[in-house]
């Protein structure tokens, strides 16, 4: 924790980055806060906290307004993988952020699970995460056909479109959102249009979702989201080979390719 | 197969075809007088590219019994390669409806060019035969945002563990 403090004071001071995107300890909660060399005794209440926000969009939404300027953030591995798909979807620049990595801590390790818990940046103690073992996906797998229908059924009857898996999603960066679009996702009706409104969210994360979980965590009704984005994840992963936050070069989504994938 | 009115089910299929190839195809199994099912509501769009997953999902759910995609053969595009989307879009789409529980044997994808009308008969007989065997889609139960009385389907497991055991 310490050496955090140290490295974020260090950079500061030297001017190499002009804020660092972190989280602070407050009496309300521990809070995503940007640090300024201005300001250098608030650097005692940074904190690796508990909780988890997508600092991934505060430091985009930040980055828009201040171009020229490197920031520092604050990164999980979760967050690391994000990043790397925002390098990726040119929505951050690699030269315009210095990562800091930090692992989970005890509380995160029970809630959540993960493929990579300890980000390559890490610079004190050890993720020791539980690794995901696919047991969620397997299970609905194994399901026959209808058993699926009826289950997802159940499961996304609940929702009632607060569309905070979206807003809390740190690879949603679209200025035109599609659930947003009346004549394809009417707005404000529950329950929900099944499949349209998950089917359309899960289909557009292909080759984005980096497995944060931020979605489920995020969810009033405890939807299992975060299974059909893992779905999708594996989808695209076995069809293209292609694992997001951590393949190199470009989606082959993204780009058209040379035709030989075969109809399926 | 019959519905309730004791009629043997007939399937109602979406059928997207591309301007260049697939629907110069069916005019042309129209114009060589070649007999075809008629369960298809063909969809003219410019490209096979132009399907947007939107479109599929959204036929599914206003109670599509299947939903055929035909582009023109990989390297014949008339957008050059709008095509190859079209195949890598379709093949996570299958994946994603199978894990929803939609059987991805519902959706098909096929390369027809504009000299294969015989091939656009094939493929409509057989696609139709196939889902036909299949019997209605599954979502056409679960429509519970339209019908308030299906919406009870959705609530029915909470209920059961309300209800005292010995009731």
């Amino acid at each position: 924790m310490q050496e955090l403090k140290d490295e974020v004071k260090k950079l500061l001071e030297q001017g190499s980055i002009a804020g660092f995107l972190g989280m602070i300890a407050t009496t309300s909660g521990v809070v995503p806060h940007l640090f300024v060399a201005d300001k250098a005794d608030e650097i005692e209440k940074l904190t690796t906290g508990d909780v988890r926000y997508s600092l991934v969009q505060i430091l985009r939404w930040i980055a828009v307004r201040h171009p020229d300027d490197k920031f520092g953030i604050m990164c999980r591995a979760c967050d690391e993988r994000a990043m790397t798909e925002m390098f990726r979807n040119s929505q951050l620049s690699m030269d315009k952020v210095v990562m800091l990595g930090i692992p989970c801590t005890d509380e995160l390790r029970i809630a959540c699970e993960c493929e990579e818990p300890t980000p390559k940046s890490l610079l004190f103690g050890q993720s020791t995460a539980k690794k995901w073992d696919k047991a969620d996906v397997e299970r609905i797998d194994a399901m026959e056909t209808e058993e699926r229908l009826d289950w997802w059924t159940e499961q996304l009857g609940k929702c009632i479109k607060c569309y905070g898996c979206r807003n809390s999603c740190p690879m949603c960066f679209c200025r035109v959102c599609t659930l947003n679009d009346d004549p394809l996702v009417k707005r404000g009706e529950i329950p929900s249009e099944f499949p349209s409104f998950h089917l359309t969210r899960a289909f557009h994360m292909a080759g984005r979702c980096v497995d944060c979980g931020l979605c489920e965590e995020a969810c009033p009704m405890d939807i299992p989201i975060r299974t059909i984005y893992r779905k999708v994840r594996l989808v695209v992963g076995e069809l293209t080979n292609f694992w997001t936050g951590e393949s190199k070069g470009k989606s082959p989504l993204a780009e058209l390719g040379d035709g030989t994938f075969p109809i399926q | 197969m019959a519905d309730e009115s004791g009629s043997p089910f007939e399937p109602k299929i979406v059928a997207f075809c591309c301007n260049w190839c697939t629907y110069a195809g069916a005019d042309l199994a129209g114009g060589m007088r070649l007999k075809y099912e008629p369960n298809f509501v063909t969809v003219r769009v410019m490209c096979s590219a132009r399907v947007s997953p939107h479109f599929i999902i959204r036929a599914f759910q206003e109670g599509a019994d299947g939903v055929f995609i035909g582009g023109c053969h990989i390297g014949d595009c008339h957008y050059v390669k709008g095509n190859y989307i079209t195949a890598k879009r379709v093949a996570i789409m299958k994946r994603l409806l199978e894990f929803l529980g939609i059987p991805k044997e519902r959706l098909h994808l096929v390369w027809i060019a504009a000299s294969e009308g015989d091939k656009y008969a094939r493929e409509v007989d057989a696609f139709t035969e196939k889902v036909r065997a299949m019997g209605p889609s599954p979502l056409k139960q679960v429509r519970f945002w339209k019908d308030a009385t299906v919406s009870k389907k959705i609530y029915k497991s909470e209920a059961a563990a309300e209800t005292p055991a010995g009731a």
